[in-house]
C-alpha cells in the first residue's frame, strides 16, 4: 500500500437520528482523510457530532448520505473502560485475542506483554472492579490493542479521569503512537488535549454537527518527546490558545 | 497524667472497630429472632390454652412437636408416618423438586434466551409463558394425570411446568437488559452474533437468570404439595394430604413447618451458591 493512500476517507457524510419524520441531523456534509501514522484530532463543543463521527469510522453507525472508506484494522477505546465484569484482567483480553485468531496456548504471553505495554504487570489475575479509573481505562486501551488494530479511534478516552492519571495516560499513548506508528483518531473537548496529543486537530461546530476549521500541529512528535517540558512550552501555550481562540468562534458562529 | 485519666476509655482503632462491632450485629438480630419465635409460641400456646377452637383444629405447640417427633423415628413397630419418616417423605420431595427445577432451568433458560433476543419468538412465545405462568398448578394437575398416570412422571411435569415460565421471563428480561455498551464493546473487538450471545449477552444476564431460577425453585417449593395430591406418598405433600384426611392437625401443621424451614435452608444456600458463581453481580 502506498503511503499516499489515506486510512480513513469519509466523503460529504450526513448522520440523523431519531424517527424518519422528524430526524436529528447530527452530522452534516462532513468529509474528512486521515493518512496512515497521522494523530488526528477532533476537537468541539459537546453536541457538535464528533463522536458520531468516530463511531462512523468504528462502523457503529450509518450514514444517511455520504461514503465512509475505511482501509485498516480499527480499534476502539471508549470514554467508559467498558470491561466485562464477568471475566478478569487477563480474561478481558483473551477475549479479544480469541476474537483476533490468537491460539489459545499463545494467550497468556500476550496477555502479559499487553499488560506490560500499558503499565500494569501481573494485574492478570485480577478482578475488573478491583481496578482504579485509570488502571481501568488501561485495561480498556490493552483490549483494543490486542486486536492488533492499525488504526486506534479513542472517544474522550481520559475524560472521566482525574488531572493526574490523564496526564500519565496522555504521555502514554503520545508515545504509544509515536513508537508503533499507529494511526489515530482521537476525540476530545479539549484544546489542551488537542494540542498536546494531535498531529492534526479538526474543529467541529454543532447545530448541525460539522468540520469548520483545521490545524497543524508543528510541535515535536517523536515518541522520545519530553511532554512534561512540552507542556511547558510557550509554542505548546500559543499553540493552544489559538486552538481555544478558534473553537470559541466556531462555537458562537 | 491526669489528662489521659480524665478522658474516658477510647474507641479501639480505626481498622479494628468495624470486626468487633459486626459480631454483636449478627449476634443482636439473632437474638430478635428468636425473641419473636418466643412470643409466636407464647401467643400460639396462649390461644391453645384459651380454648377458643377445639384442639382437633389447632393442636398445642407441644403436640405438632410431638407429632414431629413421631414422624420422625421408628416407635411402637410403625415407621414415621405412612410408614416412611418426616425425614425420607422430605427428601423424596426435595428430589422431585430438584429435578422439576433443572429440567425447567435446563429448557427455560434457553428458550428465555431465544425470546429475548428473536422477535419473532418473543411475538409468539411471551404471552403462552405468561399464560402458564398465571395458572395455579392444581389447574393442570388433572390434565397431568390424564396424560402421565400416577407415578413420579405427573408430578415431575408439573413442577416443571410451574417452575419453567418465571425462569425463562427471567432470562428474557435479563437477556434484554444486557448493558448495550457492553454488547458494542465486544462488536468492535470482532464478535460475531454467536459470540455476541454465548460470551457476552448470556454472562452478563446470568445474574439475574440465577435469581430466576432461584424465583422458579421456590414456585416448585410451592407447588410440590399440589404434586402430591394425587398418589404422593412418600412425599411430604403426600404425607400432609394423608394427614388431612384423617383430620390430624398436628402432623399437618408439622409438615408444614418443615417445608418453610428447609425452604428457607435452600434459598440460603442458593444465595451462597449465587455468591460464588456471579460475584460480578451489581459490578462494571
Amino acid at each position: 500500500m502506498s503511503p499516499a493512500e489515506p486510512d480513513i476517507r469519509l466523503r460529504d457524510v450526513t448522520v440523523r437520528y431519531g424517527p424518519p419524520r422528524n430526524p436529528v441531523t447530527a452530522v452534516a456534509d462532513a468529509s474528512l482523510t486521515v493518512r496512515p501514522g497521522e494523530f488526528v484530532v477532533l476537537v468541539g463543543p459537546s453536541g457538535c457530532g464528533k463522536t458520531t463521527l468516530l463511531r462512523l469510522v468504528a462502523g457503529l453507525e450509518q450514514p444517511a448520505a455520504g461514503t465512509v472508506e475505511v482501509r485498516r484494522a480499527t480499534g476502539v477505546v471508549f470514554q467508559t473502560p467498558r470491561l466485562f465484569p464477568w471475566r478478569t484482567v487477563g480474561g478481558n483480553l483473551s477475549f479479544a485475542l480469541a476474537r483476533n485468531g490468537v491460539a489459545r496456548a499463545e494467550r497468556p504471553a500476550r496477555v502479559a506483554e499487553l499488560l506490560s505495554l500499558v503499565g500494569l504487570p501481573g494485574m492478570a489475575g485480577r478482578r475488573t472492579w478491583e481496578l482504579s479509573g485509570g488502571q481501568q481505562q488501561r485495561v480498556a486501551i490493552a483490549r483494543a490493542l490486542a486486536t492488533e488494530p492499525q488504526i486506534l479511534l479513542m472517544d474522550e478516552p481520559f475524560a472521566a479521569l482525574d488531572a493526574f492519571t490523564r496526564e500519565r495516560l496522555q504521555e502514554e499513548v503520545r508515545t504509544l503512537a509515536a513508537s508503533t506508528g499507529t494511526t489515530v483518531l482521537f476525540v476530545t473537548h479539549s484544546a489542551e488535549e488537542a494540542v498536546l496529543l494531535g498531529s492534526r486537530v479538526l474543529v467541529m461546530a454543532a447545530g448541525p454537527g460539522r468540520i469548520v476549521d483545521e490545524m497543524t500541529v508543528p510541535l515535536p512528535r517523536a515518541a522520545a518527546t519530553d511532554t512534561a517540558a512540552l507542556r511547558g512550552d510557550p509554542r505548546f501555550a500559543a499553540l493552544r490558545a489559538e486552538l481555544a481562540a478558534v473553537t470559541r468562534a466556531a462555537t458562537a458562529a | 497524667m491526669t489528662l489521659v485519666k480524665e478522658t474516658p476509655p477510647v474507641a479501639p482503632p480505626a481498622d479494628a472497630a468495624p470486626a468487633r462491632r459486626r459480631r454483636p450485629a449478627v449476634l443482636r438480630w439473632t437474638a430478635l429472632r428468636l425473641v419473636a419465635l418466643a412470643v409466636l409460641l407464647a401467643a400460639w400456646q396462649a390461644i391453645v390454652a384459651a380454648g377458643v377452637w377445639p384442639r382437633v383444629l389447632v393442636p398445642s405447640p407441644a403436640e405438632v412437636w410431638s407429632a414431629f417427633v413421631e414422624a420422625s423415628t421408628v416407635h411402637d413397630g410403625v415407621r414415621g408416618y405412612s410408614g416412611y419418616l418426616l425425614g425420607e417423605h422430605l427428601a423424596v420431595s426435595l428430589r422431585r423438586i430438584g429435578i422439576g427445577t433443572g429440567y425447567a432451568a435446563l429448557t427455560g433458560i434457553p428458550l428465555g434466551l431465544l425470546i429475548g433476543v428473536v422477535k419473532p419468538v418473543a411475538v409468539v412465545l411471551e404471552p403462552a409463558v405468561t399464560f402458564l405462568r398465571t395458572l395455579p398448578p392444581l389447574a393442570y394437575l388433572s390434565l397431568l394425570v390424564i396424560w402421565f398416570g400416577i407415578d413420579e412422571s405427573p408430578k415431575i411435569w408439573l413442577l416443571v411446568v410451574a417452575a419453567l415460565p418465571p425462569i425463562a421471563a427471567a432470562t428474557a428480561a435479563a437477556v434484554r437488559g444486557v448493558p448495550g455498551d457492553l454488547v458494542e464493546a465486544a462488536r468492535t473487538l470482532g464478535s460475531g452474533p454467536v459470540t455476541l450471545l454465548l460470551s457476552v449477552r448470556l454472562p452478563a444476564a446470568l445474574p439475574e437468570i440465577l435469581t430466576g431460577v432461584r424465583i422458579g425453585l421456590g414456585v416448585a417449593y410451592t407447588s410440590v404439595v399440589a404434586a402430591e395430591t394425587v398418589n404422593g406418598v412418600p412425599g411430604i405433600g403426600g404425607m400432609i394430604r394423608d394427614a388431612q384426611r384423617y383430620n390430624q392437625t398436628d402432623v399437618v401443621i408439622a409438615g408444614i413447618i418443615a417445608i418453610g424451614l428447609s425452604g428457607i435452608l435452600l434459598d440460603a444456600l442458593f444465595r451462597g451458591l449465587e455468591r460464588v458463581t456471579v460475584p460480578w453481580r451489581g459490578r462494571r
